[in-house]
């Protein structure tokens, strides 16, 4: 006793599996930012407390951690966390080229600048949330406004990234050196 | 009964569809930014606010820290200049030029981005380091034995590719709309 499959029928089941595959499929892909078990900010986490600045391994065979990294490039973080105020970063610059990136938590770079950015061989810029960066902004003085370089964070959790070009093999631990120089430092804000 | 089994048949194919679907999306370049450049393959926005859904699911799983569109462009090569696999029995030539960039490196990596262990310890060349032609050009040997002048060494036997990273380079978001001519040949030399 089997029942015939009618061709609208077929067609029907057809369309359902296909509708079902790409619901699953979109799902799985919106979804995949926010289970974030592996991502670059699950694995920097565990490195260091918050707003310490901690220099990573160099990028080679034996360094599993951050694929595509550069070995020519010396790198160091701090995270972040706005909640508490903003805070202000610096770096200075070599003679190499350096960046600053700032990353949320959930992988978007909202914001980078590079050495050719600095001024007194230092890169400086005050990271808030955009509230925080407003009210920062309103109490600034006519007459003398602040010179600060304020980035509104698209976030209030995430990490910044600091990359020191090394020219020559030799000059590595001088980047090293350099990306550890990165400090992230609660800015007060005034009342 | 017959229907109920369809349904069910309907269901378990759809998700299975649907996962297979993302594990492959997720191992590749977005499909809505990727921008090819002879064998070179990029994602322009991946370093910026526009990155798409598809971008930020590769990155969550690969777990790479993607340089930001101010910092510079990674481009990543899997096949030599006639659309054939890089394979680590062969030897290739790299260049003679590169898009405009303050400095530059290429580095020889694993399918997943790892560096490959190799003897010689070299991992990549930096733009700074390099030896050149008088006119400025350079040729970069992949190969798995000792060539002279800038041998990159292939390391095990293994699937390779190659990761080219442009930094303070004026090209950022517009990758779109970088010469195609500037952009490294990867010859295939020979096979052993």
């Amino acid at each position: 006793m089997t029942e015939r499959l009618r061709s609208d029928e077929a067609a029907a089941y057809l369309a359902a599996t296909a509708i079902l595959a790409a619901l699953v499929h979109f799902i799985v892909m919106l979804l995949a930012p926010y289970v974030a078990s592996q991502d670059a900010f699950a694995r920097l986490a565990p490195l260091g407390a918050l707003n310490e600045t901690v220099l990573l391994p160099r990028a080679g065979p034996a360094e599993r951690m951050f694929p595509y990294a550069d070995p020519a490039v010396a790198m160091a973080f701090c995270r972040y966390d706005l909640a508490s105020g903003p805070i202000r970063v610096q770096a200075p610059a070599g003679r190499s080229f350096s960046s600053i990136s700032f990353h949320t938590r959930r992988g978007l770079v909202f914001y980078a600048l590079s050495d050719k950015a600095a001024t007194h061989g230092v890169v400086d810029a005050v990271l808030g949330t955009p509230q925080e960066v407003r009210a920062l902004a309103a109490h600034d003085d006519e007459e003398s406004p602040s010179r600060d370089l304020r980035v509104a964070a698209s976030a209030r959790e995430g990490y910044v990234m600091v990359r020191v070009f090394s020219e020559f093999p030799s000059l590595y631990p001088e980047a090293e050196a350099e990306a550890k120089r990165l400090t992230c430092k609660p800015e007060p804000v005034p009342p | 009964m017959a229907t109920f089994v369809r349904v069910l048949l309907v269901c378990a194919l759809g998700l299975a569809l649907g996962l297979l679907a993302s594990a492959y999306a997720l191992s590749r370049l977005s499909p809505f930014d990727r921008v090819g450049l002879g064998s070179w393959e990029l994602e322009p926005h991946a370093g910026s606010t526009d990155a798409d859904p598809y971008t930020l699911a590769r990155l969550e799983r690969t777990g790479e820290i993607p340089l930001a569109v101010g910092e510079g462009l990674q481009l990543v090569a899997r096949v030599d200049d006639e659309g054939r696999a890089l394979d680590a029995r062969c030897v290739y030539n790299v260049g003679p030029r590169v898009p405009a960039a303050r400095y530059w490196t290429l580095s020889l990596i694993d399918q997943d981005g790892w560096a490959i262990d190799n003897p010689a310890r070299r991992y990549g060349f930096r733009s700074s380091e390099i030896l050149r032609a008088g006119n400025g050009d350079f040729t970069i040997t992949v190969a798995a034995d000792v060539r002279p002048g800038n041998w990159l060494p292939i390391g095990r036997g293994r699937p390779f590719a190659l990761a080219l990273r442009l930094y303070d380079s004026p090209l950022g978001a517009t990758a779109g709309a970088i010469d195609r001519s500037t952009a490294p040949r990867v010859t295939r030399v020979g096979c052993g």
